[in-house]
């Protein structure tokens, strides 16, 4: 059994925090495992690279564990290999021994009301995915002068934070020289973030609060700011009270808490936003809105059916797995993923039973354009290099150049 | 020297930092590895220097592997006396009101509890330029030097 496993072969569809954090743990525990993961991306790390805030790379200094997966635990990277459209996922579970699905949810949730898809609608996905540049972006939006953002969680608060801070207040990010100049060109007279939560409720973590508290260029003032009765949420209820009582900048910010959409009509003026509120229906007129409620499949993989798949653990296809946001949902931060992963590669490896007509990462050498690490590598010191002295990197931004970054 | 390189995490960092100060001194010292979550006060007594890494996570709290060994010395409060350490902090500007609090916390409370503290906690910025390990190993360098 010892002998077989050592060869067992490994796939992990997703090179973000979940999948990575899968790898780490299983190589830990078995470092003679043949590991690959894949991403559709042409750069590994996932939402490390294009979700996490450009202005929190304390939090992106996660990737260089992830590289380590890399450069000394032998795992193998695939970058720009769609599993579900170019390869299947039958075809990747005749190929592997284990599959482990930790592909995240890439795609912006709906509001699921009246008047939903008007244009002048964006979802932080989107939003962030241009911010971040990301080579499939579109271009950045128009927001107007009255930007509503709809959500309560983090994301929301990582948008509301970039749209309020200053170029100097952008210094050591990485933050790309389009989106720098399209956040200096905005001339917000009012930004406003709402959502039906209360203080309480609400998904933010009271750290995100305190750091807006430091922002030079905005005034918070909040509306049904209503403290939870059993005081449960006090250091959630004081960080937006200090937060008020700081800042002093000359656009004002409106936090809306217990104030729920209803429907979106579009005027001649912009965009109404109807909301229930706790002193009944509102109107507030938007020039733009911001969504960001949460994530979801971007329907690449069969998500429903692949977890019911994963779950059914009675079935003879006994070696699919799923982990993080693809698995549980758009909720939880970076540390949870490590948690869970090292529970499941303990798990992976209790049930691993290699077979050696399974032929492993043959399945995906063949396909055109396939990004290895060292070709991430590359890309990686040609944007640090690259970067002008107040930031730390300057991504590239279009498929091309990732594809051949010696060339550009 | 009897050296344990400790250490509390959330994320990992704290642990690839501890393993690459344990690759820095294997080859001159005895020296292990280990999760604060493993760690008994016994473990603490039984070596000549404990050298622990330890971030900050959340609003300035005790990273997750941290907080049950924490608990016990807040708890408990065991005689650590003869017990040396040297804290190394992980932190991230961007949260400055709260930067390296974690380490803090846990210096204090081994302090508290009789520990003696050998050099000054130091806390690396995660915003920051500087690699970790070439800030911490030279920092380590100068803590055992200095026994």
């Amino acid at each position: 059994m010892t002998t077989n496993r050592s060869t067992a072969k490994i796939a992990i569809v997703g090179a973000g925090p979940s999948g990575c954090f899968t790898a780490q743990a299983l190589l830990k525990l078995d470092p003679n495992l043949e590991l690959d993961i894949i991403d559709a991306q042409p750069t590994p790390f996932g939402l490390v690279r294009y979700g996490v805030a450009a202005d929190h790379q304390g939090t992106k200094a996660v990737a260089r564990q992830f590289s380590r997966i890399f450069t000394r635990q032998n795992a193998h990277f695939f970058g720009n290999v769609q599993i579900g459209t170019q390869v299947s996922v039958e075809d990747v579970l005749q190929s592997y021994d284990a599959v482990v699905l930790a592909a995240g949810l890439s795609e912006d949730r709906n509001l699921g009301i009246p008047g939903d898809d008007c244009p002048g609608i964006i979802g932080s996905r989107a939003l962030t995915r241009s911010l971040y540049e990301h080579p499939n972006a579109a271009e950045l939006p128009e927001l107007g002068s009255h930007p509503v953002i709809i959500g309560m969680g983090n994301v929301a608060v990582d948008i509301l934070r970039l749209l309020s801070k200053t170029p100097d207040e952008l210094h050591g990010s990485d933050l790309g020289q389009g989106p720098t100049d399209w956040l200096a060109s905005q001339e917000f007279e009012q930004i406003t973030m709402l959502g039906r939560s209360s203080v309480a409720s609400a998904r933010f973590s009271s750290v995100m609060i305190k750091e807006l508290s430091n922002l030079s260029a905005i005034d918070v003032r909040t509306h049904y700011l209503n403290n939870a009765k059993d005081g449960t949420a006090q250091d959630r209820f004081d960080a937006i009270a200090h937060l008020e009582a700081e800042t002093a900048g000359g656009v004002p910010v409106e936090l809306r808490f217990e104030s729920r959409p209803t429907a979106i009509t579009e005027t001649a003026q912009g965009l109404t936003l109807e909301i229930d509120t706790p002193d009944g229906p509102q109107s507030l007129l938007a020039s733009s809105i911001i969504t960001a409620i949460g994530f979801t499949s971007d329907g690449r993989l069969n998500r429903e059916a692949l977890l019911s798949e994963a779950n059914d653990k009675a079935s003879p296809q006994d070696r699919l797995y799923t982990i993080g946001w693809f698995r549980d949902g758009p909720v939880g931060a970076i540390a949870q993923c490590r948690g869970e992963a090292q529970i499941l590669a303990k798990r992976i490896l209790a049930e691993l039973k290699p077979d050696a007509v399974r032929k492993g990462s043959a399945l995906l050498v063949d396909l055109p354009d396939v990004i290895d690490f060292k070709h991430w590598e590359a890309i990686d010191a040609l944007e640090v290099s690259r970067a002008p002295d107040n930031r730390c990197r300057q991504k590239l931004s279009n498929m091309a150049d990732l594809l051949r970054p010696t060339t550009s | 020297m009897n050296i344990s390189f400790l250490f509390g995490t959330e994320t990992g960092n704290a642990e690839m930092l501890a393993d690459d100060l344990n690759m820095a001194f294997e080859e001159q010292h005895d020296t292990r590895v280990a999760n604060l979550q493993d760690t008994t006060v016994q473990d603490l007594q039984t070596a000549d220097l404990n050298i622990i890494v330890c971030s900050s996570y959340g609003d300035g709290d005790l990273p997750g592997s941290a907080q049950a060994f924490a608990s016990v010395l807040q708890k408990e409060r065991p005689d650590l006396s003869g017990v040396r350490f040297a804290m190394f902090g992980l932190g991230d500007m961007e949260y400055a009101s709260t930067f390296g609090h974690g380490s803090m916390k846990l210096a204090t409370l081994l302090v508290e509890c009789g520990a003696q503290s050998i050099g000054a906690r130091v806390v690396h910025d995660a915003s920051n330029d500087e690699m970790v390990e070439d800030m911490a190993i030279p920092w380590a360098e100068n803590v055992v030097g200095s026994l």
